[in-house]
């Protein structure tokens, strides 16, 4: 029964996985039909010295640090506050939800509305209240903050969803018995809620870590890595190497180190599954 | 307690929750309110809350030469396509992935969990090359495939765990009662599976509805996808923020329901069944 499947799978994915290996060693040209020369280590040298790609890799670890920690904060706070809810607490998780399901692109797409300088509504308000007026996506740190934030605003849902899973699990007896021997809500939380709910937070930063490398669409679409390059994180890089330049050896190249990352996740996600299954 | 202590947490609390569903909520409800604003009023120098409702944007949307009805049947039929694929065979090989008792049963798992985990700018680059050598760009089987690529390995893995849930007592009873294997799950099994089938379904068609970075690099002219036809109308000089909002309100909506729809089981399917 699983052959059908795994055939299906080691085509679309064992092929192009060899490809981006050979493209790698290769200059690949698309000028007048489809030629590979072989160029050896070329692309690879390329890769470790190219200041452009350290740039990119580092503006990649800051957006990388920003969002994922933010949503992992903000993701927790909110959970804890609808757990916390007496009533209606379905409701509102379901309203917080929303942004999750919502495009990439349509994100990018109200990101430009809210913040655009002339009729955007957050642009007003921060205009009006002087906290800001100036093209938020076209000056260099606010547009960086403005990329981090649409990523925050379209996942911090997930993190709080998972959380809330995890919540669930935390034994309610235990609660008790500490809120009866006088522990503050600082106590319960650091002391009995966070250590139950660790494994959890744990899933949440892997699955966000995972796609936080694997989206790029929002900043496609909004700031296409602009300005200045101040927000060209690795992934757009990519893409404009190989759709751009047409250098689809040298982007072969990169994107291999990029696996490289989605791969290490994978694997300290599968230990985690492991552990687990072997804890119950 | 004493009432004032309680009282003071209740309001921070509120306050709290309450300008995180702002936070949430105000460009959503902001994109569709503006809809349904006429041009003039949308592009205006201060924000509007009043004003009267038009259809005009979604009426152009449907209608004229450029209308959004072939990006519309294009994503239909290029998610629900892989959708289906994905979650026939995802289910098949799930059952059996589920039941089986191999040696090196962990590097199977990890190889379709990193094939779902590949970035997609990776995953693009060497896929524009094969589609481009085997004529498949601009063409529906094309952005099938692309979809395949991550939604084929994300149905194998969470039916699997749907699966797992499912003890086996259940098919082995039905075929000690003289069922056959393929019998036992068609009508014990499957039956069970259905929040696990729709669940997977739902998620699927989403991820491949929501695409931007495959359509935009392996679509022509005949298989753009709604994504590709609110991004074309973004980076004209003189956006139709009518038209760009409309679309947007169309991409989102039924997402957002189907969504929800499933949301017992959003988190099993979005953790990768990591969490139950």
């Amino acid at each position: 029964m699983m052959s059908p499947a795994l055939f299906l799978l080691a085509l679309i994915t064992l092929v192009p996985f060899f490809s981006i290996i050979w493209m790698s060693f290769n200059d690949v040209s698309l000028m007048g039909g489809l030629s590979m020369t072989f160029s050896g280590l070329d692309n690879w040298q390329r890769v470790f010295t190219d200041p452009d790609i350290r740039a990119s890799w580092l503006i990649s670890l800051v957006y990388f640090l920003s969002t994922v920690g933010l949503e992992m904060l903000i993701g927790t706070v909110m959970a804890l506050l609808v757990y916390s809810l007496r009533r209606g607490s379905n409701i509102v998780i379901s309203l917080l939800l929303i942004p999750m399901f919502i495009a990439p692109v349509i994100v990018g797409l109200l990101g430009r509305f809210m913040l655009d300088p002339s009729h955007g509504l957050y642009a007003w308000i921060l205009n009006e209240t002087g906290l800001f007026d100036g093209n938020i996506l076209g000056s260099v740190g606010s547009a960086m903050a403005a990329v981090i934030l649409m990523d925050v605003w379209e996942w911090t849902p997930l993190v709080a969803l998972i959380v809330l899973a995890g919540l669930t699990s935390v034994p309610e007896d235990t609660l008790e018995a500490a809120e009866m021997d006088g522990a503050n809500y600082r106590q319960k939380l650091l002391y009995i809620i966070l250590p139950s709910i660790s494994n959890i937070l744990l899933v949440a930063l892997l699955i966000r870590a995972m796609d936080a490398i694997r989206f790029f669409a929002i900043i496609f679409i909004t700031t296409n890595g602009g300005p200045a390059d101040s927000t060209k994180i690795i992934p757009i890089r990519l893409y404009d190497i190989a759709f751009r330049f047409f250098d689809l050896g040298y982007a072969a190249a990169v994107g291999i180190t990029m696996l490289v990352f989605s791969i290490l996740v994978a694997n300290a996600f599968t230990k985690l599954l492991k552990r687990r299954e072997s804890a119950s | 307690m004493t009432p004032a202590k309680r009282w003071l947490p209740f309001t921070l609390k509120i306050a709290l929750l309450t300008l995180l569903l702002l936070w949430t909520l105000v460009p959503i409800l902001w994109m569709v309110l503006s809809s349904f604003k006429p041009n003039s009023i949308i592009t205006a120098n201060t924000p509007r809350l009043l004003f009267t409702p038009t259809l005009e944007h979604y009426a152009t949307l449907f209608s004229g030469g450029n209308s959004l009805w072939p990006y519309l049947t294009n994503s239909l039929l290029i998610a629900g396509t892989s959708t289906l694929i994905a979650v026939v065979l995802g289910c098949m090989a799930g059952f059996g992935l589920s039941r089986i008792r191999i040696k090196g049963k962990q590097h199977l798992a990890f190889w379709i969990i990193s094939t779902r985990m590949a970035p997609i700018a990776a995953v693009i680059v060497p896929l524009y090359l094969l589609f481009r050598y085997l004529y498949l760009l601009d063409t529906h089987i094309g952005l099938i495939v692309a979809y395949l690529s991550f939604n084929l390995p994300f149905a194998i893995w969470l039916m699997t765990a749907f699966f797992d849930d499912l003890p086996p007592d259940l098919e082995e009873a039905a075929m000690i009662d003289g069922a056959t294997k393929f019998q036992a799950f068609r009508l014990v099994v499957l039956p069970l599976m259905t929040p696990g089938l729709v669940t997977t379904a739902i998620l699927c068609f989403i991820f491949a509805w929501n695409d931007y970075a495959f359509a935009q690099t392996f679509s022509g002219p005949g298989t753009q996808t709604i994504p590709i036809a609110a991004a074309q109308l973004l980076t004209q000089t003189g956006i139709d923020w009518g038209k760009l909002l409309a679309i947007g309100t169309i991409v989102v909506c039924p997402m957002a329901i189907a969504g929800l729809l499933v949301k017992r089981w959003l988190v099993k399917g979005l953790t990768l069944g990591a969490v139950k």
